[in-house]
């Protein structure tokens, strides 16, 4: 007998259409239609994400998605890039791949971001999941090269090793040789976080047994002259980064590089170029209007050569450099780029008080008016104006994530010297679509007014040094509708403005604050009245219960979850949760 | 501070009373927000659907009146003082940003109701409690703001290196050891079990080299208890230990294979 499923659709009929849909959100949706829906879903859900590892446990996951083959998880918060997270925090896989080994034999792809990995837990990923392809550790730590050597001896099939920006224990560069002698499967692998040196000869045989090869990022430690080895290697690239980009000057290096960089006829995205040396520069010349991605942002050289090498690549969408390039590079940028979608500018200096580059506001002002695809912004720089920043967002209503840092906290307008309420007022009224947005320079508790009535698609914002009062934070969280994550750092946000908005907690992802007003008093009763939100105080000065209750807690992380308060917290971090507080009291 | 409630308390209080109280409240909120729509024509174009939505006594605490307050209340509470009393909701103010809030009150489930007013005077009480609580953050933060700007440790960490490059590409007497710029060096401190890695090309002076190492060891916990002073000896190229300090710095980063800090006293 066949079993018949909502409008009398055969339950396969449904499985198959909704294998179409690979989306998250809307396969959330679906699951949501009725009762036989949700189990077809559940059934059928190849592909989790789960963006915080304490909100669901491994075991809820499993039991309502049996079959998964791709596993996405995010550890720490976001802050914890800028060491605001003390170390041991949390965020450890362990569980999840101890119950994913026994639960998925099939799983196929974890990829995790800022989570801890143990060698061991490396060890089990490679034995576990007998047809496993891909792994990313994005700013991961906690394992070394023994890991990586288990993953590389057993993993036949994989496909992509990424460890971008994880801090890895380098062992040694042995490990690479790990990878058998028949393994030829290999797409992408990202190596360049890696400090020492990697087998050399390891690697030209692996580059040279994989035909599929399209993605290699090269760490700072292999030296250029091996990089056009590796090239005539696989020609079929797309993605590469260069180890360290300097040598001795020498004309027959320099052409038999820009040979293998000219027999690359794939390649569109470079990166890599550390301690680069200009006069080399020119033998990625040949390949550079076919490049879409170029990330200069360890490339120190000075203004005209970045110019000189920007203007070549005139079909860029993604550039990511220092900021050497300086306002004049981005002129040129913004004259040869017209399909330019992403632009970072990263400081080179940032802990100096005095310039040393001349970079302002007029630069991205410049870009914003020359690319009109431009929809994607990290800028650092030490001056700013509300002129500036509206023609920005009337250049460019399409931005969907601005990202300014000026540099010294609490700048105001140069030209005026009033805050720069207006100028990020404008970006937020014009920016109907902006997901995402950090803030920075003098802002008093006007520009969130502006933010909570206008950035009604924002989804995740950053405040530093901001704001004047609670105002500010109840602004945010009464008027920004779709905000999943609110990160903010050294403003008078108190707990006024965050009880009175407790239930939007609810609705988002997480909320970080540190060095705010929020009392103990108020995490505590949070945490009791709110049991689906997880309180963490985080304060390495001891219990807060050793100061008054009113006494504003170091830093504070709250996030929804199903699965419960956790339990591998450290000595420095408290949950506010109600038989914590029996145990206290 | 005014008279608030605790959550257990209101499981001791009638029914009835509740119920009571509850259409007062609503009542009195309606009434005020009504009217100082009214008044300041203000109604913001956000959302404002029901005003008193979310008015439940089991999640929030309002005190309606003083004598509501008086009756409920046995046990000041300890945050934010007159929050929701009639008597802030009265206290009208007219910057406009105060009653940008008017209209838009919050979701459901508050745990408290915002009154719009950000800065009371139990605040300015609880700014003297946080200043006494953070002296220590302070004096953190002259010397340098952590995660400010915020660029993650790991681009610092490539910047660092590249800084050294920097340098070397300025500095002519600088070694070359196969293409890396940097010269790094170990550093043992006697009596510690861990030694540390550093670039002395980050460096310009041994004044600004001690700083570092200070820092760098000043965690161990036996460096001032004891009271202990320390020397800097280091081992050059020909194997000899030697006095840091002096030779000039320059012949110094020539020649330095590794350091050591002696205890010398104390």
């Amino acid at each position: 007998m066949q079993r018949m499923a909502g409008s009398s659709f055969p339950e396969e009929v449904l499985e198959h259409v909704f294998s179409f849909i690979q989306d998250g959100k809307d396969r959330n949706v679906i699951s949501m239609v009725c009762k036989s829906w949700y189990e077809i879903e559940r059934w059928s859900r190849r592909r989790v994400f789960v963006g915080n590892c304490y909100a669901i446990s491994p075991r809820m996951l499993i039991r309502r998605f049996p079959e998964v083959r791709s596993v996405e998880l995010k550890g720490k918060p976001h802050f914890a890039d800028f060491n605001l997270v003390p170390e041991g925090w949390g965020g450890y896989v362990g569980p999840w791949i101890a119950a994913m080994a026994v639960a998925y034999p099939w799983l196929e792809e974890i990829r995790l971001k800022r989570m801890v990995v143990t060698d061991e837990g490396l060890e089990l990923i490679s034995k576990s999941f007998k047809n496993f392809k891909v792994l990313v550790l994005s700013t991961c730590e906690g394992f070394s090269t023994e890991g990586l050597a288990a993953i590389a001896a057993n993993c036949r099939n994989l496909r992509e090793l990424d460890l971008r920006e994880s801090d890895v224990e380098d062992q040694s560069g042995h490990w690479l040789s790990h990878f058998p002698d028949n393994y030829t499967s290999l797409v992408s692998l990202n190596i360049s976080c890696l400090g020492s040196e990697v087998s050399f000869s390891a690697l030209e045989r692996l580059v040279g047994r994989c035909p599929n090869l399209r993605t290699l990022r090269l760490n700072r430690a292999v030296p250029l002259d091996r990089l056009a080895n590796l090239l005539r290697r696989a020609p079929q690239l797309v993605e590469l980064g260069t180890g360290v980009y300097a040598s001795e000057l020498r004309p027959d290096v320099f052409s038999n590089l820009s040979g293998a960089f000219s027999g690359c006829k794939e390649l569109r995205g470079l990166s890599g170029f550390w301690d680069v040396v200009p006069g080399y520069l020119p033998a990625v010349y040949p390949i550079c209007s076919r490049l879409t991605s170029l990330n200069l942002s360890y490339a120190t050289i000075q203004s005209p050569d970045l110019i000189k090498l920007v203007s070549q690549c005139q079909n860029l969408q993604r550039l990511w450099v220092l900021d050497y390039i300086e306002d004049a590079g981005l002129d040129v940028l913004a004259a040869s780029c017209k399909d330019l979608q992403e632009l970072r500018v990263f400081p080179s200096d940032p802990y100096e008080a005095e310039p040393n580059v001349s970079l302002s506001e007029q630069g991205l002002v410049s870009v914003s008016a020359g690319c009109p695809k431009l929809e994607s912004v990290l800028y650092f720089c030490r001056q700013m104006s509300n002129a500036a920043l509206r023609t920005i967002a009337r250049n460019r209503p399409n931005m969907t994530r601005f990202r300014l840092c000026i540099i010294e906290p609490r700048t105001p307008d140069y030209v005026t010297l009033q805050p720069l309420d207006a100028g990020f007022g404008a970006i937020v009224e014009h920016c109907k679509d902006l997901q995402r947005l950090s803030l920075s320079g003098l802002l008093t508790d006007r520009v969130f007014e502006y933010i909570g009535t206008f950035a009604k698609k924002l989804e995740m914002l950053s405040v530093a040094f901001a704001g004047e009062s609670d105002l500010g934070l109840h602004h945010i969280l009464s008027g920004c509708e779709n905000l999943r994550k609110l990160e903010i750092r050294d403003c008078p946000f108190g707990d006024k403005a965050l009880l009175a908005n407790a239930a939007k907690l609810e609705t988002m992802r997480s909320l970080w604050m540190s060095s705010c007003s929020v009392s103990y008093g108020a995490c505590k009763l949070l945490g009791q009245k709110l049991p689906r939100l997880n309180v963490e105080v985080i304060d390495e000065r001891g219990h807060p219960n050793s100061r008054p209750e009113s006494c504003p807690v170091e830093k504070l992380y709250i996030y929804r979850t199903v699965a419960g308060p956790r339990f591998d917290m450290p000595n420095f971090v408290w949950t506010m949760d109600e038989d914590s507080e029996l145990r206290l009291s | 501070m005014a008279p608030l409630l605790r959550p257990a308390m209101l499981e001791h209080i009638p029914n009835s009373l509740i119920s009571w109280l509850h259409i007062y409240l609503i009542y009195c909120v309606s009434f005020l927000v009504y009217e100082m729509e009214l008044q300041l024509g203000l109604a913001l174009p956000v959302h404002h659907s029901n005003p008193v939505k979310g008015f439940d006594l089991n999640h929030e605490f309002i005190n309606g009146s003083k004598e509501a307050a008086l009756l409920l209340s046995s046990e000041p509470w300890s945050y934010g003082g007159c929050l929701g009393t009639q008597k802030c909701f009265k206290n009208k103010r007219t910057s406009d940003e105060a009653f940008g809030m008017i209209g838009d009150l919050p979701p459901p489930f508050p745990l408290m109701l915002w009154n719009g007013h950000p800065n009371e005077d139990d605040d300015r009480k609880a700014q003297k409690h946080r200043t006494s609580c953070t002296i220590h953050k302070k004096e953190l933060e002259e010397n340098h703001v952590v995660g400010w700007p915020p660029i993650k440790s790991w681009r610092k960490k490539q910047l660092h290196q590249h800084q050294g490059g920097q340098q070397i590409k300025n500095d002519p007497t600088a070694r070359r050891t196969g293409g890396s710029n940097s010269l790094y060096v170990k550093v043992k401190m006697e009596g510690e079990a861990i030694a540390r890695k550093i670039d002395l090309r980050l460096y310009h002076s041994y004044q600004t080299l001690t700083n570092t190492l200070i820092s760098m060891f000043a965690k161990y916990p036996k460096m001032d208890k004891d009271g202990a002073t320390y020397t800097l000896t280091y081992q050059d190229d020909e194997g000899d230990w030697l006095l840091a300090g002096d030779v000039p710095w320059q012949t110094f980063i020539e020649s330095v294979k590794r350091l050591e800090i002696l205890r010398t006293g104390g």
